[in-house]
């Protein structure tokens, strides 16, 4: 028997991985749980395990191909179950020609399609008949009840998310509701295993001629092609959020299932092209009003040029997430960046003492652990420095929980792994549970969830060295600790210059909900605490 | 029209008053609906007159009788006599009950009932044929139809019910006397409740079936166990035998039967009763009259809302196909009227329970293991052998057990086979599991009360999750 496996949904909200490298090729053995790829989504890497016992028999995904959640990436035959006439040629010979092969067609149609499993919905009848009345499709809402059961409020999200994007008429209901799912899973509303019915709606049916796109066409300006209703996956839209275009304006050639289908690059390119039309537009203007100057330099277009010898990397995967999400933060939280410089000596000699003792326990003690406390403690005096800016409902988030991101340098890039409860835990269990996740995170076998939750994020970039910098606030945190190297610098004392271990500090805020003086107190307390590590035994 | 005919209008023509018919019409009726329900035989149907109804009526008072005569083992010694006519008599209060109730309740709900035979006379008339001579005849006009004409018994070429010695169902219902012998075509579900019954009333009874074991479709272990337990008691299975022809042989006759070699054996026995399924009626109601055709299985084909590929005509129960049981056409008559009605109903449900009233019973909701493969799932199954249950041995019930399957995966119960005795109670917590998406962690930690048989379904889950506490964990 063949058995498909299609790319798992890796964790909320990730819709697509790139396949980075098979470890096997058709016609190998494998074992269950045998890794058979490596994926890479847009915050780790992951291993892609073999389902099953069984040969390899057809890859369906190139390295450096971005595929869709639940779309089929290998197949398998399975061991000790005959092989059927599905698309293999070393099929054995079907029992019933026309019939087999027919067969194995519908079958795939219907995993294609959503309808595996029967067409079983795990949903209450009191779920299926909302469903019913608020016009949603059951069968492409995710659950977030016990099993990824469909509850009535699954049913009413879906619902107001149909909503937001639909004109109500009930052709491509099931597309439309996949794809809305995709966008509640973006939203991070939790358990979203996105599934079949996404498969349907974005999978690639025709990976083929992208680049012919309309723009090319006309070389110039672009009609909006205004539709009501388009498919596109969730990164695509928040690109095209990012570029501030209507999805429904980006014109397309491709279908999917009956509805016009937009790619990453079908909105870039829409999106280029009317910048050109726009600049094309102010020159006119410009030569009517008899200035002389030509279009040279005029060119805005963000192409770069490349000399010989230039390298081109593709900015995709976690670099192209951590860009945009710097880009994000940047751009909707107005920063200030707060600096101040802390007396350490104390802090250094509290930790010289405490580390040989951790050593022995087997725990490494940094001074992180120690900043993460005083954070915590000067928190709670500030608690507008842990709080989240919900834009859509317009209201400041305190958040109660102590969750404390570290930002992480790997060779993938920036990672943020999350230490959750700070302030209900001692500094050993602090030290042990942060090495342990940044160890994670740079060997990338970190879990996404082990990177969600934080309410503050601190970013230690003076273990590499330095004294400030900017750091970027992890939005929607709305601010972020940067430390500096902890050296001796000079110091006056009581008209004394002596030498002192200082740290630098570079606090930033989304200044839209945290004031400057804000920032001042918080970082007056930290100091506090900083100076003299022994108040955090108060704690 | 002819001259004298009465015409009515009326919002739904309900055609046929069994239990996917009168459901349809009382629903109907309570959401505001004119309806008119025509019925040619018996409010209740097949169900509550010559099917379910009786056939309980009788399996229980048999067991009665049965159980009675078989106790020794508890200290008890009785030999009872049954006079069957007595039982036939009693079975036909409890029919006479019912059925009024449901003219009483279609009633109440402001529903018209008409006694006759519809039959369509265009794309939204319907005339109505009075039994006999000179009754007259009348028009209905309806918006909507739900055609609800059930199924009647399928008649083995050469064996025509002649309700004297060759009987179908209905009329082994309905016998005043045990005859000595009978010989049973086909070991489905009616064939096997039957030849239980009348074995268990002294009757000698012989089985013929063509296949090679009693009720197709039941997994090889739960057909096993009544198969075992008919054996017990004594009636005699021939499997692997077509019924041939008949012929009259002194008092009784004998029956002939043939292999797939062409062997030909012979079977005496006073009677023979033909249970070898069921066909949906639609040859009474001029379908092409109002554009329908029945597929070639002769049932009309429903989509989710019941209705057929005419827009305003919903078919339900039996002549709407398998699975051809009475709570499904209810099931069906329901969505039917909801969907007339303009409410947003559908027949989504995830799992239909079914129950046989053999000796031990047999309750299955949803998915086999091996079903539960083939949908994708990856099946965990748990089981809990009656003998372990506390309940059942206090019942001299030994034989059957409870048997859940669930997707490793989620937890998700995907359904459940019960041999048991009031399996066909027992299948209805399942049912509920099933339908409400439940896990199996949630039946096993719902307490069940001790000491019943119910405690098995439990444990069974438990099974599942190998934390069963009364049996080994697998």
């Amino acid at each position: 028997m063949v058995r498909e496996f299609k790319l798992p949904d890796v964790g909320e909200g990730v819709a697509e991985g790139e396949l980075l490298e098979w470890h096997v090729e058709p016609g190998d053995t494998v074992s269950e749980d045998q890794v058979v790829a490596d994926v890479e989504t847009d915050k780790a890497v992951v291993d892609v395990p073999s389902p099953v016992n069984g040969t390899v028999r057809e890859l369906l995904a190139e390295p450096g191909d971005v595929v869709p959640v639940g779309e089929v990436i290998i197949t398998f035959d399975v061991e000790g179950e005959a092989p059927t006439g599905a698309s293999g040629s070393q099929a054995a010979e079907p029992r019933d020609g026309g019939e087999a092969s027919a067969e194995s067609e519908q079958d795939a149609t219907d995993s294609a399609s959503g309808d595996g499993q029967g067409g079983r919905v795990f949903a209450a009848p009191s779920a299926r008949r909302l469903a019913r009345e608020l016009g949603v499709n059951i069968a492409a809402v995710d659950g977030s009840g016990p099993g990824g059961r469909v509850t009535e409020s699954d049913v009413r999200a879906a619902a107001e998310s149909d909503d937001a994007s639909d004109d109500g008429t009930d052709d491509g209901k099931q597309l439309k509701s996949a794809v809305s799912r995709i966008d509640d899973g973006e939203g991070g509303d939790g358990k979203s295993s996105v599934g079949d019915g996404l498969k349907s709606a974005v999978s690639r049916v025709d990976d083929g001629d992208t680049e012919a796109s309309p723009s090319e066409a006309t070389g110039g300006a672009v009609e909006a092609a205004s539709r009501d209703r388009t498919l596109a996956a969730p990164a695509t839209r928040q690109v095209a959020d990012d570029l501030g275009v209507d999805i429904d304006d980006v014109p397309t050639d491709e279908v999917r299932d009956g509805q016009a289908f937009v790619d990453e690059a079908a909105v870039r390119e829409y999106t280029e092209a009317q910048q050109r039309a726009q600049e094309a537009d102010a020159e006119a203007l410009a030569d009517d009003a008899g200035e002389t100057e030509t279009a040279a330099g005029g060119e805005a277009s963000e192409t770069v040029d490349a000399a010989e010898g230039d390298r081109r990397e593709p900015y995709a995967g976690m670099r192209r997430t951590i860009g945009e999400a710097m880009q994000r933060s940047k751009f909707t939280a107005p920063h200030v960046t707060h600096h101040e410089k802390v007396d350490a000596t104390a802090l250094v000699e509290t930790r010289e003492k405490l580390k040989a003792r951790a050593e022995e326990r087997g725990v490494k003690l940094t001074y992180m652990p120690f900043v993460m406390k005083a954070v915590v403690a000067a928190l709670d005096e500030h608690p507008v420095l842990n709080t989240q800016l919900d834009e859509d409902s317009e209201e400041i988030v305190f958040k109660s929980d102590r969750n404390v991101g570290v930002a992480t340098a790997t060779d993938a890039g920036l990672m943020v792994p999350v230490v959750d409860d700070v302030d209900e835990k001692g500094l050993l269990q602090l030290a042990s549970e942060t090495n342990e996740l940044v160890a994670k995170a740079r060997d990338r076998s970190i879990a996404r969830a082990e990177m969600q939750g934080g309410t503050f994020t601190i970013t230690n970039f003076g273990a590499i060295g330095g004294e400030y910098a900017t750091p970027i606030v992890n939005y929607p945190e709305t601010a972020i600790l940067g430390l500096g190297t902890i050296e001796e610098r000079p110091v006056a004392v009581d008209g004394e210059v002596v030498a002192r271990d200082v740290l630098p500090l570079s606090l930033s805020v989304d200044h839209r909900v945290v004031d400057g003086a804000d920032a001042a107190r918080f970082v007056e307390t930290l100091k506090e605490y900083l100076e003299d590590p022994t108040l955090l035994l108060l704690e | 029209m002819v001259v004298g005919d009465v015409t009515t209008g009326t919002d739904v023509l309900v055609i046929g008053a069994g239990p996917g018919g009168y459901v349809a019409a009382i629903r109907a009726g309570q959401l505001g609906l004119d309806v008119t329900l025509v019925e040619r035989d018996a409010y209740g149907g097949t169900c509550l007159n010559y099917g379910c109804i009786p056939s309980k009526a009788l399996i229980s008072a048999t067991d009665v009788a049965h159980d009675a005569g078989d106790a020794e083992e508890m200290g008890i010694y009785a030999d009872p006599a049954v006079d069957l006519q007595r039982m036939v008599e009693w079975k036909d209060g409890v029919v006479d009950q019912l059925t009024g109730g449901v003219e009483k309740l279609c009633k109440a709900s402001g529903v018209n009932l008409v006694e006759g035979r519809a039959e369509f006379a265009g794309e939204h008339t319907a005339r109505i044929v009075h039994g006999g001579e000179g009754q007259g005849s009348e028009t209905i006009e309806f918006e909507h139809a739900v055609v609800s004409t059930g199924s009647r018994p399928i008649e083995v070429p050469g064996f025509e019910f002649d309700g004297e010695q060759i009987l179908s169902s209905r009329e082994a219902l309905a016998l005043d006397a045990v005859p000595a012998s009978m010989v049973v075509v086909g070991a489905g579900y009616i064939g096997m409740e039957l030849s239980t019954v009348y074995q268990k009333l002294g009757c000698d009874v012989t089985v013929v079936e063509m296949l090679d074991d009693v009720l197709p479709g039941y997994e090889d272990d739960v057909a096993r166990v009544v198969r075992e337990r008919a054996e017990a008691l004594g009636v005699d299975f021939h499997f692997g035998q077509a019924a041939d022809s008949w012929e009259e042989a002194g008092d009784g006759i004998t029956v002939r039967t043939e292999d797939e070699d062409g062997e030909i054996a012979e079977f005496g026995a006073e009677k023979c009763l033909v249970a070898v399924g069921r066909q949906p009626v639609t040859d009474t109601l001029n379908l092409e009259a109002v554009g329908l055709e029945p597929n070639e299985d002769g049932f009309l084909e429903t989509d989710h809302e019941a209705r057929t590929d005419v827009e305003h005509v919903f078919a339900v129960g039996d002549v709407a196909g398998e699975p051809m049981l009475a709570h499904t056409a209810s099931a069906e008559g329901e969505v039917a009227a909801e969907v007339v009605a303009g409410e947003p109903a559908a027949l989504d449900h995830q799992a239909i329970p079914a129950a046989v009233f053999t000796d031990p019973e047999i309750g299955t909701v949803g998915m086999t293991e091996d079903e539960a493969a083939e949908a994708g799932f990856d099946p965990v199954v748990g089981q809990f052998p009656l003998r372990a249950n506390g309940r059942a041995l206090t019942l001299d019930e030994r034989d059957g057990f409870v048997r859940v399957v669930g997707d490793d995966d989620s937890g998700f119960l995907l359904g459940a086979q019960v041999v048991a005795p009031e399996a066909s109670e027992l299948i209805a917590e399942l049912a509920l599991a099933v339908e409400m998406g439940a896990q199996l962690e949630d039946v096993a930690a719902t307490i069940h009360t001790h000491p019943t048989l119910s405690e098995a379904v439990g444990e069974a889950c438990a099974n599942a999750l190998g934390e069963a506490i009364h049996t080994l964990n697998r």
